[in-house]
């Protein structure tokens, strides 16, 4: 008899805390109806205003519904880790960049941690790490424990200013989670303008302040690659064009091979004799620039490692992040020949912002640097006053202008900007900071609002029809008994939706499908224990003893099937990501509660009605 | 209501024929999925896919010239019923670049039919044989799960031919994707992740029916002379056979519903279930129980069976 109760007190809060749990859902619903329903906006907005402590109480409390069903972005990003052992490494040599140039591609095929490849590498090379990284005297193992913790603090950092950007740009509720050793995954509900968040987010953000190279240096350069290339293409005209194409590949931020672009390869009948004159124009001011059409191909030539060993010591050719517009329209982007060791980089800002320049329309951005930046810059505009200092975000030359005069108050200004908006996602991502290493967009799904929408109405439907045919199906075939399967039914959907709300999970559509499913399965325990009451009254025994022996005899079975069912849920829930998750995580809490409320809730609702001498052997059908 | 009422089929005499249905099944899937393979959608091939929806119905003839004309290349299929297409294409790091390049060219050549993209999906190629990965990793963990679970429930006879069972059923739901894939346009059966979190609720579903029937002749068999398997196994399967059909029933039951109404997003998820505990609920009386019993009956063993309680 204390049992009993105990049972009977236990459903009772069981149903009490699953709907207050989902009070709140229920509310922000009502609410946000009432608002619509004002015929206008003042009204609704008075309303608002007059409820606004609960109307945002009512939704952060309220169940969450998935990036598929509200509309939104799905990313997954990944830190190169391969930059980042790149940068951490010193007296790179060729041998160093043929090595990494393996671990890249490797790293691009398999799911193997970076690290253990680049190790392989150099055991298979025979060379020891300590060579490149760190201390010479470090062993192997040790290297690899220390460069294993600088990639997890990289991918720790690079998730806080990744939020940092998210949270300056504002997104309502967006979800940052870091998966294995170098993935991000962001999700970000109602997203609207994706193009702008995916710039905002692709960036490293590294700026960097370097000194330019003079002209002339640069004009004897770019002869030097000219006869190169020139020697090259004769020699074997087909090798020197698909080389870079293919190099491109692994080096150059992908292209869009959608559109068959032809790129501006000078593989004409004959070989020409100044193939990087072809791509390239050198103004009688000592500057170079290329049109935008042959940007990809001048882009993969200076990736190439051959042409880089052409370069002066220390020195890289950079272009323009902005094209500027040539005198027949034609957008061109400049060359620049810049010191390799920058002068000093972005760590410094402490202020960004965007604003519109002092004599033109055009946008950019004023830096202000902390002490250590301000003096240094005082140094270094001081002593190449005359000289050309470029300012170079992620790799590409934003302006560089003359030095006029030495800077003592740190402050530097970004131009060469397209639109105010632009400059807006600039200072934001330039007060976030730079990201340790690239990162790379390698999964994105996006849902527009009224695809949700539809999802939304798809899954209520689903949701509702199959919860009719069930409880319909379980009424026919075991008359009063299937009362209390469905009795049992509707509280296991209000507990999985409760434990849903209750531990801010959201609700997607593979979610709802998992809630359908559950229905179906819910109520296979009561139809174990209906047809096991079935064969005992068969047997002639009594109700009260064909129900006790019922339940006590059909519980191993149900028991064994609910373990298997839960640990196929449970695996898929660890093994799967994002929307498969949603799925297994509702599977799982409906699973569960079934074992509750289909065992112990209509045990009660028949010990109740026994009592009351309201069953008979035609109770079960 | 019942639907059976006292059944008494002899399983075990004709579970030849069932074998016999089973591994023709079985070969005629393997053999399509040698010859014609799956349908990987993008999750498992990496690529880029954009869902476009139209106010007003629209030729799929028509777009595909239009899109092929703006140079963008890829496939197009009819997606769902409602004015909805799915345009495939390689992966591409940046969508925002794709999606204004099918948007223009729709936005210049088709007048007067306003168009929506309404979904946009990019899997790169290193993530999606991540994600085979562990979708293989989960089915594998799973099986072995399950018959580590039945083994210490039953014994290791009951549990292989469970998991044997398990094997027979998701074999056949592949095979059948295999053999069915890209016929019907509003369910193009493509494997991607939502297929195997199909496979696993088939998986740890399949084994709820065959966990009735072992428990039955668990509770039947105790004491008795391997003379009498063949009748206890026989009468186990009648006795369980309409609680065996009527939990499957329901389940079918509201998976159909997810067919029908949740849209072509879950549709190949529904089928796959739906096929699974079709096929699962078969295998449960023609494969698991008739495999024990005829192992019992090769190695001329008695069954000691943990877990039985006798009330």
């Amino acid at each position: 008899m204390k049992n009993k109760r105990f049972n009977l007190l236990l459903i009772a809060v069981v149903t009490l805390v699953a709907l207050w749990s989902l009070w709140p859902t229920w509310r922000d619903y009502s609410l946000s109806t009432q608002l619509n329903s004002f015929s206008s906006a003042q009204d609704s907005l008075k309303y608002a205003m007059g409820h606004r402590e609960e109307i945002d109480d009512a939704r952060k409390k309220s169940l969450k519904l998935g990036l598929d069903l509200r509309g939104g972005m799905h990313l997954v990003m990944e830190v190169d880790q391969v930059d980042l052992f790149e940068q951490k490494a010193w007296n790179k040599d060729g041998k160093f960049a043929a090595i990494l140039q393996n671990v890249r591609a490797k790293a691009t095929q398999s799911d193997a941690r970076v690290i253990d490849l680049l190790s392989v590498e150099f055991r298979n090379e025979n060379i020891p790490l300590s060579r490149y990284f760190y201390d010479i005297r470090n062993s192997n193992q040790e290297i690899v424990t220390k460069l294993e913790k600088e990639s997890e603090e990289a991918l720790i950092r690079a998730k806080e200013i990744i939020r940092n950007r998210i949270d300056q740009y504002g997104v309502a509720e967006p979800v940052i989670t870091t998966q294995g050793s170098r993935k991000i995954i962001i999700e970000l509900p109602g997203v609207s303008d994706e193009n702008r968040v995916r710039n905002l987010l692709k960036g490293t953000a590294k700026l960097e302040f370097r000194l330019l190279r003079e002209p002339e240096e640069m004009l004897r350069t770019l002869d030097r690659i000219n006869t190169y290339l020139a020697q090259n293409t004769q020699n074997g005209a087909v090798a020197a064009a698909a080389l870079p194409v293919s190099d491109s590949s692994a080096i150059a931020p992908a292209s869009l091979p959608l559109v068959a672009t032809t790129p501006q390869v000078p593989v004409g009948k004959q070989p020409s004799t100044k193939p990087l004159y072809d791509v390239i124009s050198v103004s009688p001011y000592g500057t170079a620039y290329t049109a935008e059409r042959s940007k990809e191909y001048v882009l993969s030539l200076l990736h190439r490692s051959d042409i880089q060993a052409l370069l002066p010591q220390d020195s890289e050719l950079l272009l323009s992040a902005k094209p500027e517009a040539g005198k027949d329209g034609e957008k061109l982007y400049s060359i620049y020949l810049v010191r390799m060791a920058p002068e000093l980089t972005g760590g410094v800002i402490t202020e960004a912002k965007a604003t519109f320049g002092s004599q033109s329309v055009q946008p950019e951005v004023m830096m202000s640097m902390n002490s250590e930046g301000t003096s240094k810059w005082a140094r270094i505009t001081g002593a190449n006053i005359g000289k050309r200092i470029a300012i170079v975000l992620d790799g590409s030359v934003y302006s560089a202008p003359v030095v006029q005069s030495k800077i003592p108050n740190g402050n530097s200004v970004i131009n060469g900007i397209g639109s105010l908006e632009e400059a807006k996602d600039l200072e934001i991502v330039l007060k976030a900071g730079a990201l340790p290493a690239p990162v790379r967009i390698i999964e994105e799904r996006t849902v527009g609002p009224s695809l949700g929408a539809d999802y939304i109405r798809a899954g209520m439907l689903s949701l509702a029809w199959s919860f009719c045919a069930v409880s319909i199906f379980m009424l026919v075939y075991y008359k009063k008994a299937g009362i209390a399967a469905d009795i049992a039914l509707v509280l296991n959907i209000l507990i999985v939706l409760s434990v849903l709300a209750g531990f801010n999970a959201s609700l997607s559509l593979p979610g709802i499908a998992g809630i359908v499913l559950t229905i179906g399965m819910a109520v296979d325990a009561n139809v174990l224990i209906y047809e096991r009451i079935r064969e005992e009254l068969a047997e002639g025994k009594s109700v009260i003893t064909a129900v006790t022996q019922g339940y006590d005899r059909a519980f191993s079975s149900i028991l064994d099937s609910h373990v298997t069912t839960l640990s196929a849920a449970f695996l898929l829930y660890t093994y799967g990501i994002g929307p498969i998750q949603g799925f297994a995580v509702t599977l799982m809490i409906g699973t569960s509660a079934s074992l509750f409320t289909a065992i112990v809730v209509t045990r009660e609702i028949f010990h109740l009605l026994l009592a009351k001498n309201l069953m008979s052997d035609k109770s079960f059908g | 209501m019942r639907i059976f009422q006292k059944t008494n089929f002899n399983f075990i005499r004709y579970r030849k024929i069932a074998y016999g249905f089973s591994i023709i099944l079985l070969v005629a899937g393997l053999v399509s999925l040698a010859v014609k393979g799956l349908n990987y959608g993008i999750d498992f091939r990496g690529g880029s896919e954009v869902v476009i929806r139209f106010e007003k119905n629209a030729d799929v003839g028509q777009i595909r010239s239009v899109l092929d004309a703006a140079g963008v290349s890829g496939t197009l299929k009819q997606y769902g019923m409602d004015r909805s297409f799915l345009f495939s294409t390689v992966f591409q790091g940046d969508t925002g670049q794709l999606k204004s390049l099918v948007s223009n060219a729709l936005n210049d050549r088709i007048k007067g039919n306003a168009h929506e993209i309404v979904r946009i999906d990019a899997v790169g190629p290193s993530i999606a044989s991540d994600l085979k990965w562990s979708a293989v990793k989960a089915l594998l963990a799973s099986l072995f799960a399950i018959l580590l679970y039945v083994g210490i429930r039953f014994e290791i006879k009951f549990a292989t031919a469970g998991v044997i069972a398990i094997f027979h059923d998701i074999l056949t739901v592949l095979g059948l994707f295999s053999i069915l894939g890209g016929l019907f346009a509003f369910m193009p059966l493509e494997m991607d992740q939502s297929i195997i979190a199909a496979f696993l609720t088939i998986a740890g579903y399949s084994i709820t029916d065959t966990v009735v029937v072992y428990d039955r002749i668990r509770e039947r068999i105790r004491g008795q002379k391997p003379s009498e398997y063949e009748r206890i196994f026989n009468e186990s399967m009648n006795q369980t056979l309409s609680r065996t059909i009527i939990t499957s029933g329901t389940v079918l039951l509201s998976v159909f519903v997810l067919f029908i109404f949740a849209g072509p997003a879950i549709r190949g998820f529904a089928f796959a279930v739906f096929s699974g505990i079709l096929i699962g609920t078969y295998s449960s009386i023609f494969v698991a129980a008739p495999l024990v019993y005829d192992w019992l009956r090769i190695t001329k063993s008695s069954v000691r069976l943990r877990g039985s309680k006798v009330s």
